[in-house]
């Protein structure tokens, strides 16, 4: 088996085991926050595609889907799932627009990793802050729906 | 054409039958049927049981994505917020079964007539089962979500204004 395969596979066992550490009264939020992260993830992922700005070289349902299953509906969506349930509410304003930069800034340098050292990934016409951007930008929306979501009418 | 349609009609369709006050739940709806049958469709299509030669993302996917994350989506969480809650089996089988034909034959029509969907080694009895079993999945899962309203309210109501 190739390596990347055995890191896919990975980030499939990692992200599964994540999810365990979501306490249980706040399943629900986690719920909304994984739904509504891969609506916009999976159509960001297509058009970004669509539009030849990116390629996962390997990947999964590999004949009929061009864009990267695992983490525009698995990974992505779990992060944000897990970012909601710890995001640190009552903090004041500073700790949390640290909070966002951090793992906004994690998960670039993650997929910075994998795209120069696998093919799981491929920039095309692509930069490393374009997903910087476009991470926080979704984190941000999702946080605001599900603030919405759960608000109290 | 059609495509264009479909949106108007799955935006539109969604601000007319569903209450003001019922969005959160049709919404929660919409995202948890779009998640299902991204992921059922997507061994469907990889296993050639259908496919649809024209759609909207010729590259990047197969997959027909107003169908897949507009249409259906929206057309259950019409489905799911005006099902009554306490009905008897009569009602609910009743329901389903009107739902169910009624997607069923539009997508055997859009199969017929037009060039989005394209049955291979699924028949149109075959996709009746199929989306029934996406509603009901479906609603297990909305069903589960929305079990206990008032704790639900208590714990994460609170927790995230």
């Amino acid at each position: 088996m190739r390596l990347e395969w055995w890191i896919l596979l990975a980030v499939y066992i990692v992200t599964t085991g994540i999810i365990f550490f979501i306490p249980k009264n706040k399943i629900r939020l986690a719920v909304v926050a994984f739904l509504f992260k891969q609506v916009i993830t999976f159509l960001i992922g297509l058009v970004v595609v669509e539009l030849g700005l990116l390629e996962y070289p390997i990947r999964l349902f590999a004949s009929i889907n061009r864009t990267s299953f695992t983490f525009e509906y698995y990974v992505f969506p779990v992060v944000c799932a897990v970012f909601n349930v710890w995001y640190p509410e009552e903090k004041r304003k500073l700790i949390k627009i640290s909070y966002y930069v951090i793992i906004t800034s994690i998960m670039t340098i993650l997929e910075v990793m994998i795209e120069r050292y696998t093919d799981l990934l491929q920039y095309i016409h692509w930069e490393w802050y374009v997903s910087w951007i476009s991470l926080i930008c979704t984190f941000i929306i999702a946080r605001l729906f599900c603030v919405w979501f759960f608000a109290k009418e | 054409m059609i495509l264009v349609a479909m949106w108007l009609f799955g935006i539109v369709g969604f601000i007319l039958f569903i209450p003001r006050k019922d969005w959160r739940m049709g919404l929660f709806a919409f995202l948890m049927f779009q998640a299902i049958i991204w992921l059922c469709d997507m061994p469907s299509f990889q296993f050639g049981l259908l496919s649809a030669p024209v759609r909207e993302f010729p590259k990047a996917t197969d997959l027909p994505v107003t169908i897949d994350y507009l249409f259906y989506p929206a057309l259950f969480s019409i489905f799911y917020v005006n099902k009554k809650v306490r009905a008897s089996l009569w009602y609910s089988f009743t329901y389903y079964f009107i739902w169910i034909t009624a997607t069923t034959l539009f997508d055997s029509m859009l199969e017929k007539y037009t060039g989005l969907l394209e049955y291979k080694l699924l028949t149109w009895y075959g996709m009746w089962i199929y989306i029934g079993f996406l509603f009901y999945t479906s609603e297990i899962c909305c069903n589960w979500f929305y079990k206990d309203k008032s704790r639900y309210k208590q714990n994460e109501g609170g927790g995230t204004s």
